[in-house]
């Protein structure tokens, strides 16, 4: 046990004992206020070196809009911006900020941060001066190429900041690596796969405010959202719109908690439920007509499918009552359009994962409330930026295109999917067709495929990466650029997706405060290698700031008032887009039926399925292992709302948050929980906070037990992003992907399949 | 006494996130591993599947007649007149935790430097501030919101006035709000809360 006390990250200020942050953003702001009492004078004396600026949380990805107080170039306290269409509830609402969100200042200052650039000499990294470092890594990307083609890199871009370009811009525009693994494969390509091949659009996301009837389907909307509008979206549902909320998912999340019904199905079995409700709606003459009639494909087949699918069928499977199933059908087609079905990744996760989110989006289509208000909605930001390159007149090559790339056919995926799955990776890197590797912020070791992917990244000839933490990436990397953090760098982002149901916005800031110690912003990061690489054409902006800016010259914003509004309603997008030049997809129409697209087509006759909605269970060969007397539990990773993608392990407020959501908090573990229902416990010896193995047919882990009856017995389930090659400082807990290997993949997508057979045993009272 | 501030907490709106202990701590710049002012208990109920939780975010109530004030020997807990907050003065705390026990709440924390430190409605920012601090302020008048409060996901937090508060809220739970000592109006259905102090 190796817990450190550590500095938070040295916000110390308590020798300043200042008041609160609200009069300085009064100030800012310009609100007049006549009867300033004295907690305001005394504030006001305090605070005369504080400011309040914007900024956008990156924790999650999401970008809602920080306000941020910062004193003496530091920053010292957050929230949300108010009426910020991804941190508010809409027009006029509190701004707020999640738990993970109020943890960025212990990211930022974290004690353990990567404050200098390090390069690999006779086998160890050392710190090196930026000159160095930017010297040493062109050198050694030119002879990479020279010795084995640009192509033989890969590009696992992770998350940059806001999206930005510069990353795609130097490797793969400029450099040439055409092999990217992008988040298909490791979060959600059975749901947006099938879905973008339903109807065109591969993420809807739900109009939740609008909503009254929302079934969260394997996903944990009030924790695991991505930004506050999501879980403020459904609590306004609830509140102004009396609207249901149904719960699918065999652990109590606090979706759960907030739903009109938990159902804790059987897992992997969510196929036969949609199958079963649609057969109830059609039976019941429920449906769209309207819509069916005239803008989708397959209803026959989909008819045909679901004929024999009765409610008494699908409760033997999910261990459902048939007549909750009539139940919920039955309210969820009565407030269509106004509801939304809606899955994540506890669908996605699973290896019969394609066929049961085309099942689940057939009821969607079904009662027609696809891009309706209160449905499922096709975001888009309805308006595009300039492109400063264009403007300045410079052309960028595509050096990417016609690079040779390895074409594999060990799975059933790889008929569509043209760059490498994750999973995939290190079999590539053992033939010899990848060789080196340029990464930022990401952690493919705490993705799939774990031993393998740790392998993989020690034979490589060449791995570069943009991090802030040590991880099992950093650590292995032969350049690490220490990347500054949201609060020291420019965003910009533009989008659909939030509280404002049809409006595009724009939000943005200028950087909070200075980067730490030796970190660079990205832009500067990448400009300064470009340039040593030969490509300083293409980097002609000073900074980030100044790229930014030149694109929003197409909406009339410059980025300073952008930053200083922190956001901007930009356009207006129609409900029901389709109505004019029908949807997305190959024949522009929904589809129920997957005939009409030919990669799936060949792909379901390969595999032997319908190109209709089907039910599949786990079968032990493609769609998913089963359990049995060896391996009688099923074991997932999980989502919590106080961790993000596990790559906030590093942030102490965040570890600690995750302990007491699950009250273990009193206890130095600051490690992953498996948790495990009281009966299943109980049967192996094991009580609360017991340290305990989980054994696959391939692997085990070690973690801490954390009994709960909110869990379906026979499942057991662990939180992503810890234990050995994570961001945590002691590296404390179990990295839950050591259980998982490269056949453990989705046949239709390739995405890395996460529900495996294990079975559990306790080790001891305390971690050893 | 002038105005007595308290808390309004509604647990239907409460998705149990954490976001305003750690605003909490940001504010006050408490440690991770630090004092606990503000908690919250995700209360559970029942078995598999019949299995219930409630998520409670709870701190100092403020209390009408603090016991912890009662049993403190040196006097260091003030009851103010201006506002109704219970403020520790540190420079008088000897450490004894009497006040821990005392409290049915467990709101009385103490960390390295054996002081006890609570919530004090952010009327200051850190441990031992508020004491000796002008009146609490609304925020129409220039007075700041309590981190909790100004950064609570779904509106379940609200601080001021207990007469301004009970206002706007169901007459069970003001009823349930004169019963108890802390100055909270707590609105919940589901499973019952316990509340844990060291004395437990």
């Amino acid at each position: 046990m190796s817990q450190s006390k550590q500095n938070d990250g040295g916000v110390r200020r308590r020798t300043l004992l200042k008041a609160g942050g609200a009069a300085a953003a009064v100030g800012l702001t310009g609100i007049g206020v006549s009867a300033i009492g004295e907690e305001a004078e005394a504030a006001s004396e305090e605070t005369s070196n504080r400011e309040t600026v914007h900024g956008n949380c990156w924790i999650c990805r999401a970008s809602c809009g920080q306000e941020v107080t910062v004193e003496d170039g530091k920053a010292i306290d957050l929230t949300g911006v108010d009426g910020h269409p991804k941190a508010s509830a809409g027009q006029g609402r509190d701004g707020t900020l999640c738990s993970k969100g109020m943890g960025q200042l212990n990211k930022t200052y974290n004690p353990n941060r990567i404050r200098e650039p390090h390069i690999r000499e006779d086998g160890e990294l050392r710190a090196a001066s930026w000159d160095e470092a930017i010297e040493y890594a062109a050198t050694r990307l030119k002879e990479f190429r020279e010795e084995y083609g640009s192509e033989k890199l890969l590009r696992y871009q992770g998350y940059p900041l806001a999206k930005h370009p510069w990353h795609d811009l130097v490797f793969k525009k400029l450099y040439g690596a055409p092999i990217k693994v992008g988040r298909k494969t490791t979060c959600h390509g059975p749901f947006s796969d099938s879905w973008a091949w339903m109807s065109g659009y591969g993420r809807e996301w739900p109009d939740w405010k609008n909503s009254e009837y929302i079934i969260a389907w394997g996903r944990n909307v009030m924790e695991c959202f991505r930004g506050q509008w999501e879980p403020k979206g459904v609590l306004d549902a609830k509140e102004k719109n009396d609207a249901t909320l149904i719960c699918i998912d065999p652990r109590y999340t606090k979706t759960a908690e907030a739903a009109d019904k938990w159902l804790p199905i059987e897992p992997r079995t969510d196929g036969a439920l949609a199958l079963a409700m649609g057969h109830v709606i059609i039976e019941e003459g429920l449906y769209d007509e309207e819509f069916v009639g005239n803008w989708t494909h397959g209803f026959q087949s989909y008819k045909e499918a679901v004929a024999d699918k009765t409610p008494e069928w699908a409760a033997e499977i999910t261990d459902i009552d048939a007549d909750v199933i009539r139940e919920i059908a039955i309210g969820f087609a009565t407030s269509a359009p106004q509801a939304v079905a809606f899955p994540w990744t506890g669908i996605a996760y699973q290896s019969n994962g394609f066929k049961n989110a085309q099942n689940i989006h057939a009821l969607n289509g079904l009662v027609g409330n696809i891009d309706t208000y209160g449905g499922t909605r096709q975001w888009t930001s309805g308006f595009g930026l300039d492109d400063p390159h264009e403007k300045q007149g410079i052309d960028v090559p595509s050096n990417y295109k016609d690079k040779p790339t390895p074409e594999y056919e060990d799975y059933p995926f790889q008929r569509h999917v043209r760059n490498l799955s994750h999973n995939l990776v290190p079999q590539a890197v053992e033939k010899g067709d990848i060789k080196g590797f340029v990464n930022n912020w990401s952690q493919p070791p705490k993705s799939g495929n774990t031993r393998s992917w740790f392998e993989a990244l020690e034979s490589m000839e060449l791995v570069i990466t943009v991090d802030a933490f040590w991880t099992g990436v950093s650590k292995r990397a032969d350049v690490v650029f220490p990347g500054a953090s949201q609060l020291e760098q420019p965003f910009l982002k533009s989008g659909g997706d939030s509280s404002y149901s049809k409006n595009g916005w724009i939000t943005g800031s200028k950087a909070a405060v200075e980067p730490v110690g030796n970190c660079k912003p990205d832009y500067k990061l990448y400009k300064a290698l470009a340039e040593e690489m030969g490509w300083g054409e293409y980097f002609p902006w000073d900074s980030g700031a100044e790229y930014y800016d030149s694109q929003l010259d197409a909406i009339g914003l410059s980025f300073d008032e952008l930053s200083e509004k922190s956001y901007e309603i930009v356009s207006d997008v129609p409900y029901k887009q389709y109505e004019d030049g029908g949807f997305d997809t190959v024949n522009g129409k929904f589809n129920f039926d997957l005939d009409v697209k030919p990669e799936y087509k060949a792909l379901a006759d390969d595999i032997g399925v319908s190109t209709a909605p089907e039910w599949h269970p786990p079968d032990d060969d493609l769609f998913g292992e089963t359990t049995n007397e060896e391996y009688p539990l099923l074991f997932t990773d999980l989502f919590v709302e106080q961790f993000s993608r596990g790559h906030c392990q590093a942030i102490s407020q965040s570890r600690e948050a995750y302990a007491e959501r699950f009250g273990h908090e009193d206890k130095d573990y600051r490690g992953n929980y498996l948790h495990i229902n009281p009966k299943d416990a109980a049967e192996r010896g094991i009580e609360d906070g017991d340290w305990i193995r989980v054994t696959s047919a391939d692997d085990e882990i070690e973690l801490m037990a954390n009994l709960w009856e909110g869990v379906r017995p026979g499942w057991v389930g662990t939180e992503n992003g810890f234990g050995v090659g994570s961001d945590h400082p002691d590296e404390e807990g179990a990295n839950s992907m050591i259980l998982n290997k490269e056949r453990h993949v989705e046949p239709t997508t390739g995405m890395t399949a996460r529900n495996h057979p294990v079975e559990v045993e306790r080790l001891g009272g305390e971690p050893q | 006494m002038t105005e007595q501030w308290g808390f309004y907490f509604d647990a239907d709106k409460c998705i149990g996130c954490h976001a305003c202990t750690v605003a909490c701590r940001v504010r006050n710049d408490v440690d991770a591993d630090g004092a606990k002012w503000r908690r919250i208990i995700h209360a559970e109920n029942g078995t598999f599947p019949d299995y219930e939780q409630v998520s409670v975010s709870i701190s100092c109530m403020h209390c009408e007649d603090p016991p912890c004030r009662t049993v403190c020997p040196t006097g260091a807990i003030e009851k103010r007149e201006e506002d109704g907050i219970v403020t520790v003065n540190q420079e008088k705390c000897i450490g004894c935790h009497y006040c821990a026990w005392a409290c049915p709440y467990g709101a009385p924390k103490f960390d390295g430097d054996n002081k006890m430190q609570k919530c004090h409605l952010c009327l200051g920012e850190g441990a031992g501030d508020g004491h000796g601090k002008p009146a609490k302020a609304k925020e129409e008048n220039g007075g700041t919101k309590p981190a909790c409060v100004e950064n609570c996901v779904g509106d379940a937090i609200k601080a001021g006035p207990m007469d301004e508060l009970m206002k706007d809220v169901a007459s069970d739970a003001v009823g349930k709000a004169a019963g108890r000592k802390g100055n909270i109006i707590v609105e919940a259905s589901g499973a019952e809360v316990t509340f844990e102090s060291e004395s437990d």
